[in-house]
This record gives C-alpha cells, sequence and structure tokens, in this order.
C-alpha cells in the first residue's frame, strides 16, 4: 500500500478549541454534588518516630467529616514499582513533607483549618541527608524493614548489600575486563559531575476527585497512566481493579512528574470513609516538597583514549540520591536508567555502568523528562570536551573520530543506523563553529542518543458511516497532542480527511488498556496501534467504501453493515531500535565582570524520523530547548537538612520567553523510526544536549569549567576571579 | 488560605477607624500581588481584610513641572510606567515601573502597597529615592511626611505604624537635566527579583556634576541610598576615574543577604559592577 503522506500540513489541535475557550475540564475542575475538600497533614521533620496523634481537636472542628491517620487506614504502602510509601506514616516519617494525616471537610480552609488542629508527637532520629554518606556502615538505616516490602509484582525483592540502596544497577564489562582496557590505554581521563533535584515546572498542580457509587470506585485524577494508577490503587487497597474506574482526558502539563500521584490514595480512603465525593489538590508548597522531583546525581565518569583520541573503554559510577521512597520509580532496578547513556552516542568497545540509587531523608526523587539521561548526558557531554582540551582536538572532531556509525555501531550491536554524525555536522555549522567568535564569546556542542521505552497500549476504530470513524482510546492527553496524532494516524491510514476520524477518550471501564503516557512511547504504541487498526478497517471496507478518498456528501452504495469495529493493540517491545540522534550547538556570551552567561543563538539538530504533527513536533522540541536551558542555567530545587526551601514556583524559578535565544530547529536523516510511517520519540529528546552545550561554550569562551548543574553567573564570576 | 471578613471603606477616616477597632487582626489591601501570596503560603493570616479600592482619597497621578508628581497610594505600578507625566518628570520612575514583574502584576500592584511591604528588592524603592520622594503618612493624630529614603527599617519592616496608612508619595521637581536610569541585574532569567539594582541620577554642569542620587536594591534588608558615594561624585568630572572611585564606594555601604540569587560577596560585587556601568551609561547618554 502506498499512502500520501499528509503530515506536512501543520495540525489543528482537536482538542484546541475546547483549551482555548476555557471549556476543557482538567482535574481540579471537577465538583460534583456533595464534594469534600481534603487537606493533608506533613511531616515537618526529616526523620522521626510518631509516639502519638490526636486528632480530637480537628474532629471537633464544623465542616469536618473525616480526620484519618495511619492508624486508621493501616500501613498501606504504594509505589510505581516498589511498594514502599505508606499513604499515610504509621510509625515512622522520613522526610519532611510526608504525609502523616488527612482531612476531608466541607471547604478547603475548614480542612486545612483541622489540619492545623492536629497535634502530632515525634521523637527525633539521626537522620542521613548525603547519599555517600548513607552507604556508610553506620548511617542510619531509613527502612529497617524493607525486608517486607512488596513490589507491584506481588513478590518481595532481593535485599541489596546495604538497606539503605534502593536499586544498584551494573550493566556492561566486567570490573576485570574494565582494568585491563585502562590498563592498556594511552591516555585515561576521569571527571566528577553533579546535578540537583529539579522540579518538573507544570502549571498543574496533582490532583484527584475520588468517590464510590456502590462498591465501585470512581477516580478523576491528573495521572497520565489512567490503567497503572487503577492497578496500582488496586493492589495498595486491596479494591478490586474491576471495580475502579479511572478517568482522565486533559492533563495541564507533565514533563514526567504525572506518572506517580499521591492524592488518589488518601482520596480513596477518606471517600470511603465520608460516602462522599472528595477532592485533593495539592498546593504548590506540597508540589515542591513531596512530588517527586528529579533526582540529584553524582557521576565520576572514567574514558581510556588512545593517543589519536579513540575510546577505547568507558566506565561510570552513577549515585542517585533517591530520597526517602522507592515509590517513584517505575523500573524494577530502582535507578534512573538514563543514567547508564553517559556516553551512548559513541562507540566504544568497552564499557561499564554502575548506577546506584540511596535512600535519604528528603524528598523522594521520581520522573523527569529523560530521568537519568540530563544527567548522563551533561556529565558525558562536558567529560567529551575536557579530554578533548587535555588533547588539544577540537571538540567536534575528536566526537566525529567516535561516534556510532554504520561501520562501527555500539557493542551491543545497536547504533548502526547512526545519524549522529550528521547531526554534529548540521548542529556545528548552525552557529558557525568554524568561526572564530569574539572576545568572550565562545561556541559549545553537544551530541546524544536517545531510546525510546517500552510499552503497549490499544485502540479501537469503529466505522460509523463510509465518512465517520470513531477511535477510542484510554490515553489521558498530557498535552502533547496524543488525540491529534491518533486521529492524523488513523485517517492517513484509511486514506479518508482527517475530520471524518474523531478520537474519544473513555475511562479504564471502557476503554482498551494503555500503558499511559511515558517513555516517550505514545506516538510509538498507540499510533501504531490507530494504523494497524486502520488497516483492518481498510481490509474490512475495501471495494466497498475506501476504494479512493471519500467524496464529500456522496456516500457510495455499499454492502458493508455499519458499525464496524476493530480493535487492535500495538507493543513497543524492550530494546528495540528507535534510536534518535540529536545535537545541540549554542554561542553563548559570558560577561566578564558578572558571570552572566547569555546565550545568543542555538542550533538544534534532530534525527525524529517522519513527523506526524509539525507544530506538536516543533514544539516539543523549542520547548525541550527551553527545559533545558532551565536546567543548565537557573533550576535546582534548594533543599537544606531535608527542607525543601522553595514554596512556589516564584522561588523555583523557570525560563520565560524572554530568556529564550533565537533556536534553528534542523530536522535530519530519513532514518525510519519504529512508530507509524517511521515516527520517532521526541518527548524527551530536545531538552538533552541543552546544558553541557552551555557548559562547554562557556569554557571555550572564557576558559571557566563547571563540573556541575545548573550554571550560575556566580560561579562563572568566581572562575573568573581564580583565573585573574 | 484562612477565611476572613473583608471590608471596604470609601475614606481615610473610615479605614483608620477599621484599622483601630481591628487591631493587628486586619490587613490592608491595596493591590493585594504580595498580600495575597504571603496568605496563600500561610505566612499571612489575617482575619480582616480591609480593601483600599473604593478609597477615593487614595487614588489619582496628577503632575506639573512646577508641583513635581503626586502618586496616589492605589496608582498603579502600570500606571507609573505608562502615565505621561511621570515620563516627562521623572522618566527614570517609569523605567523602574516597567521592571516590576509583568504588565499582569503592574495592573493590579500598586505604589503605596509596593513601598509599605517594604520588601528590599522591589525596584521602585530606589529610583524614588533617587528622586527625593516623600511618603505622605496619615495617622490617628494626623499626618506626618517621611522621605522614602528613610521610610525603611529592615525586611519588610517600614516606619508606618500599624494604625497609619500611607495615602501618597510625593515626587519634587527633579534638578533641572537630571538624567536617571536604573538597572536591574538579572542573571537567572528575565522574569525575577533582582540580585542586585541600581538606581542613579546625575545632573551634570559644564562638565562636572553638580547633583548625584545612588540608591540600591538588595544589597540588604531594605533598599539604601548610597551618600557616601553620591558625594565622591558631586564636584567632580565625568572620567571614568570619578565613576569608579564612587561605584568602589557602594559595596561598602551594604549588607547583602545570601539566598538563591547570589551570596553576599557576590552581590556587593555586582552593586559596584552595576554601579559603574549605570553611571557610565548617563554620562554616555549626557553626551550624545
Amino acid at each position: 500500500m502506498t499512502v500520501q503522506l499528509p503530515f506536512s500540513r501543520p495540525e489543528v489541535r482537536h482538542e484546541g478549541h475546547l483549551k482555548v475557550t476555557g471549556s476543557a475540564k482538567y482535574t481540579g475542575d471537577h465538583y460534583p454534588p456533595g464534594l469534600l475538600h481534603v487537606a493533608c497533614l506533613s511531616s515537618p521533620h526529616a526523620h522521626a518516630l510518631i509516639r502519638g496523634v490526636d486528632t480530637s481537636g480537628a474532629r471537633d472542628l464544623p465542616g469536618v467529616h473525616a480526620v484519618l491517620t495511619g492508624a486508621d487506614i493501616g500501613d498501606v504502602r504504594f509505589g510505581r514499582f516498589l511498594r514502599d510509601l505508606p499513604v499515610l506514616a504509621t510509625d515512622r516519617v522520613r522526610f519532611i513533607g510526608q504525609r502523616v494525616a488527612a482531612v476531608a471537610a466541607e471547604t478547603r480552609e475548614a480542612a486545612e483549618e483541622a489540619v492545623r488542629l492536629i497535634d502530632v508527637e515525634y521523637e527525633d532520629i539521626p537522620a542521613v541527608y548525603d547519599p555517600r554518606e548513607a552507604l556508610t556502615a553506620d548511617a542510619p538505616v531509613l527502612h529497617p524493614e524493607a525486608a517486607g516490602y512488596l513490589t507491584m509484582r506481588g513478590d518481595g525483592r532481593e535485599l541489596p548489600e546495604h538497606l539503605n540502596l534502593q536499586g544498584d544497577l551494573v550493566a556492561g564489562r566486567s570490573e576485570e575486563e574494565m582494568a585491563s582496557a585502562f590498563a592498556a590505554a594511552d591516555r585515561v581521563f576521569e571527571h566528577t559531575f553533579r546535578t540537583p533535584r529539579q522540579h518538573q515546572g507544570y502549571i498543574e498542580p496533582h490532583g484527584a476527585v475520588v468517590w464510590f457509587e456502590g462498591d465501585t470506585c470512581h477516580v478523576i485524577s491528573t495521572n497520565k497512566a489512567p490503567f497503572t494508577l487503577r492497578a496500582h490503587l488496586a493492589t495498595a487497597t486491596g479494591h478490586p481493579a474491576e471495580q475502579i474506574v479511572v478517568y482522565n482526558r486533559f492533563i495541564g502539563g507533565d514533563f514526567g512528574g504525572k506518572g506517580f500521584s499521591l492524592d488518589e490514595f488518601v482520596a480513596f480512603y477518606l471517600a470511603r470513609a465520608t460516602g462522599r465525593p472528595v477532592r485533593s489538590v495539592m498546593s504548590y508548597v506540597e508540589e515542591l516538597s513531596g512530588a517527586g522531583p528529579r533526582h540529584a546525581a553524582e557521576l565520576t565518569l572514567r574514558t581510556a583514549v588512545s593517543s589519536d583520541g579513540i575510546f577505547l573503554a568507558h566506565s561510570a559510577d552513577v549515585v542517585f540520591d533517591g530520597g526517602a521512597y522507592a515509590a517513584g520509580k517505575a523500573a524494577p532496578d530502582l535507578v534512573p536508567h538514563g543514567g547508564l547513556d553517559t556516553m551512548s552516542a559513541y562507540s566504544i568497545a568497552a564499557t561499564r555502568h554502575r548506577l546506584r540509587t540511596v535512600y535519604t531523608n528528603s524528598v523522594p526523587g521520581g520522573h523527569m523528562r529523560a530521568p537519568g539521561e540530563v544527567q548522563a548526558v551533561f556529565a558525558g557531554e562536558t567529560h567529551v570536551d575536557l579530554i578533548a582540551g587535555e588533547l588539544g582536538l577540537d571538540p567536534v572532531e575528536l566526537r566525529r573520530r567516535n561516534l556510532l556509525r554504520p561501520g562501527s555501531p555500539a557493542p551491543d550491536g545497536t547504533g548502526a543506523q547512526s545519524a549522529a554524525g550528521e547531526v554534529l555536522s548540521r548542529a556545528a555549522e548552525g552557529v558557525d563553529w568554524a568561526t572564530q567568535p569574539t572576545r568572550g564569546r565562545g561556541t559549545g556542542i553537544a551530541v546524544y542518543r536517545r531510546k525510546g521505552g517500552a510499552g503497549r497500549g490499544g485502540v479501537v476504530l469503529r466505522a460509523l458511516a463510509p465518512d465517520r470513524f470513531e477511535i477510542v482510546t484510554g490515553a489521558a492527553d498530557q498535552g502533547a497532542g496524543t488525540v491529534t496524532m491518533i486521529a492524523r494516524v488513523a485517517a492517513t491510514a484509511l486514506g479518508v480527511d482527517e475530520s471524518c476520524v474523531e478520537v474519544v477518550q473513555q475511562p479504564t471501564a471502557v476503554a482498551m488498556f494503555d500503558q499511559g503516557a511515558g517513555a516517550s512511547r505514545v506516538t510509538r504504541v498507540l499510533g501504531e496501534a490507530a494504523r494497524l487498526a486502520a488497516l483492518d478497517m481498510r481490509d474490512v471496507l475495501a471495494g466497498d467504501v475506501l476504494a479512493g478518498a471519500v467524496p464529500a456528501g456522496a456516500v457510495p452504495a455499499c454492502a458493508v453493515e455499519f458499525p464496524v469495529e476493530v480493535t487492535r493493540e500495538a507493543e513497543a517491545p524492550r530494546g528495540e531500535a528507535s534510536d534518535t540522534f540529536g545535537a545541540v550547538a549554542v554561542e553563548v556570551e559570558v560577561d566578564e565582570l558578572t558571570g552572566q552567561i547569555t546565550v545568543v543563538r542555538a542550533a538544534l539538530a534532530a534525527d525524529t524520523g517522519t513527523v506526524i504533527n509539525p507544530l506538536s513536533h516543533r514544539g516539543q522540541l523549542e520547548g525541550g530547548f527551553a527545559f533545558g536551558l532551565g536546567a543548565a542555567l537557573m533550576e535546582e530545587l534548594p533543599v537544606e537538612d531535608g527542607q525543601v526551601l522553595a514554596g512556589s514556583l516564584g522561588d523555583y524559578k523557570l525560563p520565560t520567553a524572554p530568556d529564550m535565544p533565537p533556536l534553528t530547529v534542523i530536522n535530519v536523516g530519513d532514518t525510519p523510526g519504529p512508530g507509524p510511517f517511521g515516527a520517532k520519540p521526541v518527548g524527551e529528546f530536545g531538552n538533552l544536549g541543552v546544558a553541557p552545550a552551555i557548559g562547554n561554550a562557556v569554557a571555550r569562551a572564557v576558559g571557566v569549567r563547571l563540573q556541575q548543574l545548573p550554571l550560575p553567573a556566580e560561579a562563572v564570576w568566581a572562575g573568573l576571579a581564580e583565573r585573574a | 488560605m484562612r477565611l476572613f471578613d473583608y471590608h471596604r471603606p470609601t475614606t481615610v477616616g473610615e479605614t483608620s477607624a477599621l484599622m483601630a477597632e481591628l487591631g493587628d487582626e486586619a490587613a490592608l489591601l491595596a493591590g493585594g500581588t504580595s498580600l495575597m501570596n504571603l496568605a496563600k503560603l500561610g505566612l499571612a493570616e489575617p482575619a480582616h481584610v480591609i480593601a483600599l479600592r473604593d478609597v477615593d482619597e487614595l487614588h489619582g497621578l496628577d503632575g506639573d513641572p512646577v508641583q513635581g508628581l503626586r502618586l496616589g497610594a492605589m496608582t498603579t505600578l502600570r500606571a507609573v510606567e505608562t502615565s505621561e507625566s511621570v515620563r516627562a518628570l521623572a522618566p527614570g520612575l517609569a523605567e523602574a515601573a516597567h521592571h516590576v514583574a509583568t504588565v499582569r502584576i503592574r495592573n493590579q500592584a500598586t505604589v503605596g502597597g509596593n513601598l509599605v511591604h517594604a520588601d528590599p528588592n522591589q525596584d521602585l524603592p530606589p529610583m524614588l529615592m533617587v528622586y527625593d520622594a516623600v511618603a505622605r503618612i496619615t495617622g490617628p493624630d494626623g499626618v506626618r511626611t517621611v522621605p522614602v529614603a528613610d521610610m525603611f527599617v529592615g525586611f519588610f519592616e517600614s516606619v508606618l505604624e500599624p494604625d497609619e496608612i500611607l495615602d501618597s508619595v510625593s515626587v519634587p521637581p527633579c534638578a533641572p537635566g537630571l538624567r536617571s536610569g536604573y538597572l536591574k541585574f538579572l542573571p537567572r532569567t528575565q522574569d525575577d527579583y533582582s540580585t542586585i539594582a541600581v538606581a542613579a541620577g546625575l545632573q551634570v554642569r559644564d562638565g562636572r556634576i553638580t547633583h548625584a542620587r545612588i540608591a540600591v536594591a538588595g544589597g540588604g534588608s531594605t533598599a539604601v541610598r548610597c551618600r557616601a558615594a553620591e558625594t565622591a561624585l558631586v564636584g567632580n568630572g565625568t572620567d571614568d576615574a570619578t565613576l569608579t572611585a564612587a561605584a568602589d564606594i557602594v559595596p561598602g555601604l551594604l549588607d547583602p543577604v545570601a539566598d538563591g540569587r547570589g551570596s553576599s560577596g557576590y552581590k556587593r560585587d555586582m552593586a559596584r559592577v552595576c554601579t559603574q556601568r549605570l553611571l557610565q551609561r548617563l554620562v554616555a547618554e549626557g553626551a550624545a
């Protein structure tokens, strides 16, 4: 079948009208009759035993319908993989901000007032905040009961060598093989890098509205994976999954943070206790101090290099600060996997990575746009520039000698389709790499490979009439354009106009299973399911109605009886070839008296395959760049002795439109991806190379090298003073 | 946020009576851009909120070259930014107002609220100091005036007594030929409080500086007028050495607090750099 792809036409968002007119209802917009409001009491202690909780004052307050503590609901734990986080703390709190009690009342104000009247007696116990310290023999153990923790699979897990270890993943060659590879090399370079906790920065806070009808629990939620949330709720509460219905259409921003939820769990118990619908929406203080920020990391990279600048061996030891619970991580290894991608755009014969995540008495870490990769690519691409400097090689040239290319794939065989060389060249050209910048200015570059994630999901496609199709999905749209993408793919595969296809988002009780938005898999999985369903539909309708484009108004006579329904699932298997290569080049100007970094122009070259939604694709790349710019220059969730010091997005600064430099987006390569019509993942992509490119540019402009994020003006200023 | 009773008096007298009756349970609400944020964070929990929007006496922006400017306390920062009178009589004030937050916030935030909040990082106070502005304060015993340069006591604390209302700010006619300007140093994002901000005014006659004002925001617990640096300018030429010598004095007059925007030492040095750059800019503009 040959299809003329109509994707070059900029899309019109199917949900756009609802959003710009304010008619789109988000979770917090739902106020079912009889609604009660939730407020939670959070621990002010980083590590303490709970000696007693007195809720009598709160219970007596007018308007209060229920006050629950850990003693009321029992030791109920949940988590995306390891269920270590209590819905409400029972005997111990492990971070400042952990929920200890929850109130449902007629108004949010009454609920908050009741929270103030709850009296908790704590006994402080020694806390540990530094991951390396937490791994010492006499460090306080956060989870002495870890042996009893269950995973989402229902089993326990093998206990690590130190109880404060959440996850410990080793990948690659043996230590002995690495030792001999390093011993044989001309030069060995080692550098250590640090990256901070960061908040995802979505504008809509987490929230949920929960109510019971008989034994059925209904949940409207900001969670971007309705089916997974249903499983988590069912597993934690023991309520049967088939009696939980999760609704979700619109999410006000995600950036990785909306796969992990807290509110649904307390709301479940409060709705059950009161028999009323309850609404729980996080305040920004709660968001910043407990919603699962990016893991802070310390990364030590070692690379063995031959005298002619060929990378022979590479190892990375990465320690992530996991915070007080592992619940925010979805992968069974309990580490942010992207940490493996320190140098994944290069062909290196011997590599070894050790990623550890450590319990500390701080806010638990979660997922944020390219979890682990952001830390790894900053470290790796800074490391490469440091090596280039030591070898006296141009950073682009050193990269070119080592990149994955058709004749030189990675040891695991991937990367043979590499467009790495092309993205590198095009990004470099975008900032006139060969031209010597003026004083105080410099260019910097970073190149990377991003792999899409595994997962599965399905759609139901119904032909209602020859020119009317409906696709039912259980996916939420976190703003990235899921609904429009599904419609465009289906319309294209059907060979009908996009206006003939309506995408209907249905709750978990109605829709086919979908793993949810995450790991940049939505277009790959749901787009492919929609394409396959459309091909099946063509087979059913072939010859009757779909011989050509359906002329408007002219319904051909046919033998098919409508409606016709087909269902299809698609799955992205773990480890499939889904490589997407990117390169970012920037030119910065550094103010030599203040240290202020201004990015004066930037180029992002992306090998992102077939583009389905051109505006959203560009939005993902430009937005990704802005996201990376924030991570590079300003974003750090400050934590002192376990206390998050930012209480609002006024304190936690994000970049805004005036901060964006002129950005050239360059689409390169024609290697098709695994998605429908050759699409590739693009969601967690544009942000990856920005910080190392800027750091590299600053070093080339004024000779100040920073090995930690963010890159504040003051650090550059201090570096300049040191050099003077 | 805690619930509160909302009052809407229509005169200053009525407002004062309410304040006397409600005491420290009450908070005055002008534009709400600070109070409501504090309330949402639980840092202010007034049982009563007295809204000033209907008090006509507090509104109004008048200006003429003889009398100078009178900014009613309820004048919005957007009005200060866009007013023809302000642009003609005190252009530096319009420039400083332009740097406050966003248009949406400037449409809401007021001159009175901005001053009484006494946030040391605000943009308007140092520029009001450069223009020798005077605050007019009404209390139970009558009216008093306090130069803006003397009205701040500490973090979020001004000379106003709990029973007093700031009703307007006067800006006297400025020195003839005064060039004024504002330099807000924003090293992170353009949407931020300053790390340090400098306001300055220079009058130059026959190549000599005859009048100088320098004030700094973000350099300590209050905005500060830097009189010693001003003195170092007056009577001298506009050469770089003079400007540098004056700028070098500024850090010693400050006591900045370390925070997410920078260490104390960094802020001191940035005050020096920004003062020097701003003075150079004003001199260059005068020469052009």
